[in-house]
């Protein structure tokens, strides 16, 4: 084995790394807070105050772009910084640029998110941002690219590990869909208000290609990437097969790209788009349910873990989330499903199993992993680890459970006819259904949160003693 | 090199492919899960048959521009002839709409209580029933925002439905008249045009009018100026109001706009009325004409007027 003769504090960047993992919690507080609140307004909608700013529309975006690319891309950045480095063993190319990679996203996002609060969005589903952010992405984005292939590129290392195929996919994907979805005529040059260049039925299409290439590459891919370095290094067992990692990361690349349109199932969108990404959201299946067997069945040799380790619990409970919702994801794809199932919470809480069962399940165990090890030191306590586990999942749980009953029940209740064929229910009828379970969901969200605010108490404590110990060694040092 | 070192793992026997990474992270070289593999080419068989079956890939060798699919759907055309055509969602609509039983018997009911009178309807007790379970889904979508789920309304904004009273008219005919084309409702203020004494008094008169006790002096005149300062042109000389402008019937106990109901004095009610007769009244029913369909409408008025009764 290549043993480097330095210390990893010295050979890596783990500066940019830290930076990173701190604001990922950040992020995470703040996109899910501002989604607790708004969960909050549609159970109680008093909480709307009157007050334009803090009302669900302008709250919704905070939360998605908050909690996708405030805390899943922060979060992404770190540990692929951190992955790329010690599988490649070699420092992060490019000197100061990732800290303008730190900055600079950083900032587009603050920027977007005091927007939206001000009424400023594109109105396009998880591209909110108006031109000028989506040009700022654009510059950080190309040297996120050039950062991370020329770390690959100096490697010293034969192969390219396979996490790294995951981030390169993301990476790419994310620049191509960044670009074509975002084409934009500003106004003005001073305005913030921009025309999209698509219309009709293609813009419908090109945002939804956008949007659910969002979940493919940012929220699956570069997230499996994650997985496939955290899970070994943390079970200490190798990747269950290499074969399989192969046959499923180009089956899942391929076949992502045309299953957008599933978003607009009966819709005024021309049949064949619809029934071709019906049938691709299909094939989809067993490609992801590869990366979740591959991920879990490293686990064998290493079950006890299981019972024992509070961070193999959150990766691999991920992974069993990852797995159910991309097993739910194809069969809403399909038309008849999807009949019931489009326009109500079945949809929201669909997105939510992923999002808080399998990306932010993932995020929370590679960072228990990784943040002892950049700061040089154990987690402050294990215990509490254990405790937001519980706090997570059983957040997770009810909120699954509550957007069935609220979703599958209005989907019903929109198709039931009385006994002359009339519609049954009005609208207002459905929604006084719904509150039982939007208030069951608004304390799911509490519960989550709860959790993490659990996670960062746990990891104030570590850096704190981290820097103590190292404070104290300074000291003794110099007696 | 130890990085290209296969070696066999005690626990499961399996071997690595060799590959090394970051100290620890090895891989097996485990073949693909049979059960896996087979449900992954159960997956393309589906989609092969979805795609021979209907609507899939987009192609210049078959006229219109895709594949259409073998799975047809015929149904009848508005010309009235039987048009057989491959799978879509508009042949699948117009093909349930003319089949379903259930839809068959709804429009049928849609028809016939359309073109019959709400006298008859409202002894017919099938006829009345159907009336009420359509007209709510369609009161309850568009109506009951303003008018509430019961059409009791809000005193202050939306005008009661179930009562008698009727601003615009309360005929079948001027019902239909009403949602068809909305109405705008426009009392001037007097705020200038009056005194505030004046209009103390002018609030008294008109409570007077639907005996309420209030102060007589002050009644009387106020019966003065409403004569004399332009109430008594809309709301008529003896208070009943005029069906062609909107105007309130203010004789009978029925509060629409001023919060009378619920004063708890006459200082209160007295002060409710001043309200209105100084800001004045300025709101506007919307006109449903192009959003429902004539059929819509007509079961609607006879949804109204079942739920007058």
């Amino acid at each position: 084995m290549a043993h480097s003769a330095t210390a990893p504090m010295e050979q890596y960047n783990y500066d940019i790394v830290k930076k990173f993992a701190l604001i990922t919690l950040f992020w995470g507080i703040a996109g899910m807070s501002a989604g607790v609140y708004i969960a909050s307004e549609l159970a109680w909608p008093f909480l709307n105050w009157d007050i334009a700013q803090i009302t669900f529309g302008r709250l919704r975006p905070l939360h998605t772009s908050g909690v996708i690319f405030g805390f899943g891309g922060n979060a992404l950045f770190a540990t692929s910084f951190y992955v790329v480095q010690r599988t490649c063993q070699t420092r992060l190319w490019g000197g100061r640029l990732p800290d303008f990679i730190f900055y600079g996203w950083n900032a587009a996002l603050l920027i977007a998110g005091v927007g939206y609060l001000m009424g400023i969005t594109q109105g396009r589903e998880y591209a909110e941002p108006e031109w000028y952010v989506d040009l700022m992405i654009v510059v950080v984005w190309v040297v996120y690219f050039l950062v991370y292939t020329m770390t690959l590129l100096k490697r010293n290392q034969p192969h390219i590990y396979v996490a790294n195929w995951f981030f390169m996919s993301f990476i790419l994907a994310t620049a191509l869909l960044h670009i074509f979805n975002n084409l934009a005529m500003p106004v003005s040059l001073f305005g913030a208000k921009s025309y999209s260049l698509f219309s009709g039925a293609q813009d419908a299409m090109t945002q939804w290609w956008y949007g659910h290439n969002a979940v493919g590459f940012f929220l699956t891919a570069a997230f499996l990437g994650m997985m496939y370095y955290f899970v070994p290094k943390q079970a200490g067992r190798p990747v269950y097969s290499y074969r399989l990692s192969i046959v499923h990361f180009w089956a899942l690349s391929f076949m992502y790209m045309w299953v957008g349109t599933h978003h607009l199932h009966w819709t005024a969108i021309p049949d064949w788009t619809s029934s071709l990404a019906a049938a691709f959201s299909i094939l989809l299946l067993m490609p992801s349910w590869g990366g979740m067997i591959n991920g879990i069945m490293t686990l064998s040799g290493a079950w006890d873990k299981l019972r024992s380790d509070p961070i193999m619990m959150f990766l691999i409970t991920s992974l069993s989330f990852y797995g159910m919702s991309t097993f739910e994801g194809p069969m809403m794809a399909l038309k008849s499903v999807n009949a019931l199932s489009h326009y109500t919470d079945w949809t929201v809480g669909h997105v939510h199993s992923g999002a808080l069962g399998w990306v932010a399940m993932v995020s929370f165990g590679s960072l228990y992993h990784m943040i002892p090890k950049l700061w040089g030191t154990k987690m402050w306590s294990q215990k509490l680890i254990y405790i937001h586990f519980f706090f997570a999942t059983i957040g997770i749980l009810l909120y699954i459970t509550a957007l069935w009953v609220s979703g599958i029940g209005q989907g019903l209740m929109l198709r039931a006819f009385d006994q002359y064929g009339n519609l049954k229910y009005s609208f207002i009828e459905t929604v006084v259904f719904m509150h039982g379970p939007l208030v069951a969901r608004a304390v799911a969200g509490m519960f989550f949160v709860s959790g993490l605010l659990l996670m960062v108490y746990n990891i104030w404590k570590t850096i704190a003693n981290a820097q103590e110990a190292s404070d104290t060694t300074i000291a003794s040092a110099n007696a | 090199m130890a990085h290209e070192e296969k070696i066999i793992d005690p626990i499961t026997g399996a071997e690595t492919t060799g590959h090394v990474w970051d100290e620890t992270i090895r891989e097996f070289n485990n073949p693909l899960p049979r059960w896996w593999l087979w449900a992954f080419y159960g997956t393309i068989i589906f989609t092969v048959v979805y795609f021979i079956m209907y609507p899939s890939w987009p192609t210049n060798l078959v006229e219109g521009g895709y594949m259409k699919g073998l799975k047809t759907i015929t149904y009848k055309a508005d010309s009235g002839e039987e048009v057989t055509t491959h799978w879509n969602t508009r042949a699948l609509l117009a093909k349930a709409m003319q089949t379903d039983e259930l839809e068959l018997r709804r429009q049928e009911m849609v028809k016939t209580v359309a073109a019959t009178s709400i006298d008859e309807i409202a002894a017919d007790s099938d006829k009345s029933q159907f009336v009420l379970a359509y007209g709510k889904g369609i009161f309850g979508d568009y109506c009951a925002a303003c008018h509430q789920a019961g059409g009791q309304g809000v005193i202050g904004h939306y005008p009661n439905l179930i009562d008698d009273a009727w601003l615009w008219g309360g005929d079948a005919a001027d019902i239909e008249t009403t949602i068809r084309k909305g109405r705008k409702g426009n009392m001037p203020a007097h705020s200038s045009s009056l005194s505030k004494t004046e209009i103390t008094q002018v609030a008294n008169y008109v409570l007077s009018l639907s005996g309420e006790q209030v102060s007589s002096a002050d009644a009387e005149a106020g019966k003065g100026v409403f004569n004399t300062k332009g109430c008594s042109g809309c709301h008529t000389p003896t208070g009943v109001g005029m069906k062609a402008l909107g105007s309130a019937n203010l004789t009978d106990k029925i509060w629409t706009q001023a919060k009378v109901p619920s004063a708890t004095d006459a200082a209160a009610k007295v002060a409710a009325v001043s309200a209105i007769v100084s800001g004045g009244i300025q709101r506007e029913m919307p006109a449903w004409e192009s959003r429902l369909s004539d059929d819509e409408i007509k079961v609607l008025v006879r949804y109204i007027k079942l739920l007058a009764q």
